[in-house]
């Protein structure tokens, strides 16, 4: 099957960006993507595009942007995994020739921007069950399952925090990053509590901006000269929505059936993975997701990540340009997970903060509560 | 009667639960402090109510009363409030509490954070936070 070519990634302005809506930033992001890709505005037909605050989002985007009748319209949403996801729909839409460059986007101000607060006649009926316990989420929702991984696999605080120290290591040589001072176990361990066994170092930021990814087919990719980071695998899956207790085993997530798949299209082993950009919302998301993953064996994922094996120059890259932890979250990071990957597999970097000799990327969406799974294999072919 | 209702409509600030649809015959169990899940003709048990079973997507399953006890799955003690009317409350326990005849059920835990380990047996109190609903709180046994 065509693959999809990866042309062009960029990101809004991240931090806080007050003066800008999630629309904004969306658009920017797209803007600026599209010049890294060589590639015109009016070039453009098709959008894929998840969160914002509109229902529509895909429509929104579309007429902001002054799009001439795009041939492919993609808003599902499946939380922060949406953008891996829809990478397999674009490669189905462009193996059908209905487009030749669709532009992947995500916008928010979650930092700066105002929040919902929606009353409980609005919402899922479930939210009965789960609003008046308190519950704090999603920080409580994920350490649930982390204490619940604990329970099971003798999994440490330690070992979770072994994460956000390696994380910041890249951070740290990441200019966009927005906390870029080492830090050591003890400090994750001492910063203040959240939700048990999560403290504030365990839990990704919250910020404003938005990235954007060009995605074009073998054709047009050709025809801009870039080079051919391949869509070489896609799979996606959820195993619950909003409330964590609906999750069946909260130690494993669906990354263990769409890390298979995506490996199997794109003809890969572990040992063809150059560097893993697993989305990091909490520490814990970025352990099971490597075990269900396969890079460990489950239960194995806290003293696989000792010592540094996902730090530079360890074993395993992981997220390069410091993570949701340390680099932005502005809620949906599976668009900067894409990103990165697509920037080591063409070598944009220099020095440590470039994985030698990048060919092969996993980059791995989560969303809602360990609720939606979606993985990408990227591969350089030129 | 699986647990004992008390009344904490006066005091109570937090989000309260809206009985729709398939979630009344749950709430009006809880009025009279009885803990209810869906039994489908076909065996199959839920928790959530819906409209269908997931088993065998049989329409409106029946409800049963539980006993009202089970097993912490797991947990988590909330150091930050997650819902308005929260903040004199933390730190609190919220819960997954696996009920004895199966279904899992996210609660809070009415309980020292320091006496609290994943497996221990909790039955079931409730809250009533509206004229409508009292939600499901379990203590350890």
């Amino acid at each position: 099957m065509a693959e999809p070519i990866l042309a062009g990634v960029a990101e809004s302005d991240l931090g806080e960006t007050p003066d800008r809506n999630w629309l904004d930033n969306a658009a920017i992001a797209t803007v600026r993507a599209l010049e890294d890709a060589g590639c015109q505005l009016a070039e453009v037909d098709g959008v894929a595009v998840a969160g914002g605050d509109d229902y529509m989002p895909a429509l929104v985007l579309s007429e902001y942007l002054d799009l001439d009748e795009p041939s492919f319209l993609e808003g599902t949403e499946i939380g922060g995994s949406s953008f891996e996801h829809f990478c397999g729909h674009v490669r189905d839409a462009m193996a059908r020739d209905e487009a030749d460059v669709v532009v992947v986007a995500y916008g928010s101000t979650s930092k700066t921007g105002p929040g919902r607060n929606q009353s409980l006649e609005e919402t899922h009926p479930i939210d009965g069950f789960v609003r008046p316990t308190g519950l704090f989420r999603p920080p409580g929702a994920y350490a649930m399952a982390a204490r619940r991984h604990m329970h099971e696999y003798g999994t440490t605080e330690e070992q979770l925090a072994e994460i956000a120290v390696a994380t910041r290591e890249w951070a740290a040589m990441n200019p966009k990053a927005a906390q870029r001072e080492p830090i050591t176990v003890d400090d994750v361990l001492e910063s203040r509590e959240i939700a048990a066994p999560f403290n504030l170092l365990d839990c990704c930021l919250v910020s404003d901006g938005g990235g954007a990814v060009v995605l074009v087919s073998e054709e047009k990719a050709a025809e801009l000269g870039v080079p051919e980071i391949a869509v070489a695998g896609v799979a996606s899956t959820s195993t619950h929505r909003q409330d964590i207790s609906e999750m069946p085993d909260m130690t494993t997530t669906g990354a263990a059936v769409t890390g298979p798949k995506a490996f199997d299209q794109a003809g890969i082993t572990h040992d063809d993975v150059d560097v893993a950009e697993i989305y990091d919302s909490f520490t814990y998301t970025a352990l099971v997701t490597l075990e269900d993953l396969g890079f460990c064996e489950k239960g194995e994922g806290g003293e696989f990540v000792s010592g540094g094996t996902t730090a530079p120059g360890g074993e395993l890259p992981m997220n390069t340009q410091g993570g949701g932890l340390s680099y932005c979250h502005p809620g949906h990071f599976g668009i900067f997970v894409l990103i990165e990957a697509a920037r080591q597999l063409r070598g944009d970097y220099e020095g440590d903060r470039q994985v030698d000799d990048a060919e092969v990327a996993v980059a791995h969406g989560t969303g809602g509560l360990l609720s939606s799974s979606s993985t990408v294999v990227l591969r350089r072919e030129s | 009667m699986t647990g004992r209702v008390e009344d904490r409509r006066e005091d109570w600030e937090g989000p309260v639960p809206v009985p729709t649809g398939a979630t009344v015959p749950f709430w009006d169990g809880t009025l009279e402090g009885e803990l209810r899940y869906q039994e489908c003709d076909c065996g199959h048990r839920q928790l959530y109510p819906r409209a269908v079973c997931t088993a065998c997507g049989a329409e409106d399953p029946l409800f049963e009363a539980s006993e009202g006890v089970g097993t912490i799955y797991t947990y988590t003690v909330c150091h930050v409030p997650g819902e308005p009317g929260f903040g004199e409350r933390t730190p609190y326990v919220v819960g997954a509490i696996d009920l004895a005849e199966g279904p899992r059920l996210l609660a809070l835990l009415d309980a020292d954070p320091d006496d609290l380990e994943i497996g221990a047996a909790v039955g079931v109190a409730f809250w009533q936070v509206s004229d409508e609903a009292a939600i499901p709180v379990f203590v350890p046994e």
